[in-house]
């Protein structure tokens, strides 16, 4: 059969070469040149460009490797011929080197459209200013660097895309990088300093935060469907928190209509209590459809108060995950109880919500009558699932006596209790 | 039509398909849910075609029979919502252990209906295969000839890491260049390599003869010669030559005392034989290629006889070598008659002596 011996893999177009090629180490790619003579230069051509510790053979000593790793890319660079729309840089044993501005210098000619640098743990990469010369970027993930866009800078025009992880920028910069952005769909913040951070993005679609800020505001954030935030604590931030006036639930939470997902962890919870009137925010999250908030201390009535207005305007909540850090140690005086009779009546059904998973359940007041109020205005409930705090032994009978007790709003709610013997 | 009847049809009524039409004028029937998931046959459809057997969609023609149920499959598979990302990722691995052939052609196939999640997978499946493997391996797979030019291959290996092995292939295929290029200039003059080949031959005659004093006189004489020419060539050629030669020698004084150890019973013969044999055809060689030009003015006896008379001879003489060494156990014969071939490196001996070079 001539069939066997026809060569098929060259016959395949370019693009499904390039396909194949780019889903190959980088190495293995530059190796098909010594195949035959058509796939001589077929690597040349390729696209997408992604260079890790693989590029090396390693070797113990770190020098070796990274000088090895430096001439590969150098030369790779020097034999590539064609625009270059990824570069994807991620070594450990890189650091901060002349050579990196050279590559990124050449980059920047070729039509770059996404860079993605992540350097070893040593002294942080300054980037170079040719970076804020790709005028064609549109997805831009930087650790461990420092950015310092020159005055004249106008922003990424194109801009889809930002990934910002332990980077140094001066707090007016990063502000300014972003509403210099137009088109910016997701905005990921990380390991960030006492940052106050005013988020102005027509476009922007998925915001991840992480870090420690002092401030949180989102000023014009219309199209937000996700928020993911993690916020930690420093006493710096905890004095600041003191001292605010403002109310941190409606300046974050204020204006994001579109919300689907909320996911908050650690203080997030305690950040939206601050500065919050016990009113019912104007806003209704129409599409606002899964809750997760981890750490809730119901020990705070604020911070309870918060979960709440957020439930209880969203009316299509789908699912509902919370996970506590109550102290029940430290109720000394009884908790004011009275709020869950009067204020939230039975006009805030939540008619859409199916699965509650509540997760280091303490048993205080709060948290029971919170878990009461959720069964009697959940009428489609199909399951939720308690799991009791480690540190509650002796407390979970009683827990689930009050359980017991609670009406369901749903007949085919379902309660599970997750107890694990010690 | 009985009640059976109907309920066999009705679900199949409920169901719409459509004709597609391959390369090689077959029409088939497809529910047609499975096949919208191919973004061609639903812009095709959109625009009309498929409704019925005498309108089929006209499929690409990197699509045949095999292919098409092939990739039916794997949308009657994914187009169903309500399975599970690990479902499907476990259908996705099965699916793609097919031959690589066949795997080449699903690409091409998918490809041309616009499967994309179907070209991924297949490109993935390739580059899986492609990973890791020597290039000798890939060309066996995939059926690529092996077609770069000795001098293509030769050049240095671009672009790797600095790894010692590449190094040091690059060095071997250093000097293996300059051998070439010494080859090239031989081709030119076949002669002279004929001539070197003869020789020795007859200096195994004239060992073994121990006769023909003239002869071995004229030939030593003219090995004098040489000797002189190419003390004086030494002086002029690059280092690598005399690097490889001296290389080889080495190499051969290795195989040589191999030979002696695994060898039983061999003479006294059959040891300087050997050595007579390589280290003048090695030294021929790599004289004539670099007194070429001189050998001609040397010996205007043996070279005025044409080449094909001359091979004539070449034969005549190795076949009288043969029968004369004809109670000599078989791996010599195998050496005299490697010692004819015209590559000075490559020596490589089957049996129990097993000699690699």
């Amino acid at each position: 059969m001539e069939d066997l011996d026809r060569d098929f893999l060259s016959d395949l177009p370019q693009s499904i070469i390039e396909t194949i090629l780019t889903k190959l180490p980088i190495r293995d790619a530059v190796r098909t040149s010594i195949l035959s003579n058509r796939w001589r230069y077929k690597w040349a051509s390729m696209t997408h460009l992604v260079f890790d510790d693989r590029s090396a053979t390693q070797f113990n000593d770190r020098m070796v490797v990274e000088d090895r790793i430096v001439n590969f890319i150098t030369r790779f660079l020097f034999l590539h011929d064609g625009p270059i729309h990824k570069f994807s840089l991620s070594s450990s044993f890189l650091q901060s080197s002349p050579d990196i501005d050279q590559w990124l210098l050449f980059i920047s000619r070729k039509d770059v459209k996404e860079l993605i640098l992540e350097l070893g743990e040593g002294e942080w990469f300054r980037a170079p200013s040719c970076v804020f010369s790709c005028k064609n970027l549109m997805r831009l993930e930087l650790v461990r660097c420092e950015l310092d866009p020159p005055p004249n800078f106008k922003g990424f025009l194109c801009l889809k895309y930002l990934n910002l992880q332990q980077v140094l920028i001066p707090p007016d910069d990063i502000e300014c990088l972003i509403s210099s952005c137009p088109l910016l769909e997701s905005l990921t913040l990380s390991y960030f300093d006492s940052l106050e951070l005013t988020v102005r993005a027509p476009n922007l679609k998925y915001l991840i935060l992480e870090g420690e800020f002092k401030d949180l505001c989102l000023a014009n954030t219309p199209l937000l469907i996700a928020i993911s935030v993690a916020m930690y604590m420093t006493d710096d931030i905890a004095e600041h928190f003191e001292q605010s006036s403002s109310c941190n639930f409606d300046k974050f939470l204020g204006g994001v209509p579109e919300l689907e997902r909320l996911i908050g962890h650690i203080y997030f919870t305690k950040y939206l209590s601050i500065g919050n009137g016990q009113r019912r925010s104007p806003i209704t999250y129409h599409h606002l459809k899964f809750i997760e908030l981890y750490q809730v201390s119901f020990d705070d009535v604020k911070e309870v108060l918060v979960v709440l207005q957020l439930i209880v305007n969203s009316p299509n909540l789908k699912a509902l995950q919370i996970s506590g850090s109550s102290n029940t140690s430290a109720a000394t005086q009884a908790p004011d109880l009275q709020f869950w009779d009067e204020k939230f009546s039975t006009d805030c059904m939540l008619r859409q919500l199916k699965t509650v998973k509540l997760t280091d359940v303490s048993g205080v007041p709060h948290e029971m009558k919170f878990i009461k109020f959720l069964l009697e205005h959940s009428p489609s409930l199909e399951e939720m699932s308690i799991t009791p705090s480690l540190y509650v032994t002796e407390g979970r009978l009683n827990m689930l006596i009050d359980l017991v007790c609670f009406r369901r709003a749903s007949p085919q709610a379902s309660i599970v209790f997750i107890h694990e013997p010690a | 039509m009985t009640e059976a009847d109907s309920e066999i049809i009705k679900p199949e009524m409920l169901k719409a398909f459509v004709w597609l039409q391959m390369s090689d004028g077959s029409i088939q029937q497809v529910e047609q849910e499975v096949a919208m998931y191919c973004p061609f046959i639903c812009q095709e459809i959109h625009s009309g075609m498929g409704s019925s057997k005498n309108y089929p969609i006209s499929l690409p023609s990197r699509v045949n029979p095999p292919m098409l149920s092939l990739i039916l499959d794997y949308c009657r598979f994914h187009q169903v919502p309500g399975r599970s990302n690990k479902e499907r990722k476990s259908f996705d691995e099965k699916f793609v252990r097919m031959d690589t052939k066949r795997l080449c052609e699903l690409t091409s196939a998918a490809d041309s209906l616009q499967l994309k999640p179907l070209v991924d997978l297949t490109s993935r499946a390739l580059a899986r295969v492609i990973e890791g493997r020597t290039p000798e391996e890939i060309r066996e797979i995939f059926h690529l000839p092996d077609d770069l030019t000795e001098e293509e291959k030769l050049e240095p290996i671009k672009n790797t890491m600095d790894d010692p092995r590449i190094r040091l292939l690059n060095r071997l295929y250093a000097r293996k260049r300059k051998e070439l290029k010494e080859r090239e200039r031989l081709k030119n003059v076949e002669v002279e390599e004929e001539h070197a080949d003869e020789r020795s031959v007859d200096d195994l005659l004239s060992f073994i003869n121990g006769d023909n004093d003239d002869s071995k006189g004229s030939r030593t004489s003219k090995n004098k010669k040489k000797n002189r020419k190419r003390k004086d060539h030494h002086k002029t050629t690059p280092s690598n030559s005399t690097s490889s030669s001296s290389n080889a020698v080495d190499m051969n004084k290795k195989e040589s005392n191999e030979l002696d150890s695994v060898c039983s019973k061999p003479s006294l013969h059959g040891k300087l034989l050997t050595d007579v044999c390589h280290e003048t055809k090695l030294l021929d060689t790599e004289d004539a290629g670099l007194a070429a030009e001189d050998e001609f003015d040397d010996c205007d006896l043996d070279d005025d006889i044409d080449p094909a008379l001359k091979e004539k001879i070449d034969r005549e003489v190795e076949d009288f070598a043969r029968r004369l060494n004809s109670d000599w156990p078989e791996r010599m014969q195998e050496i005299l008659s490697l010692g004819q071939e015209k590559r000075p490196l490559r020596l490589t001996i089957n049996g129990n002596g097993s000699l690699r070079r």
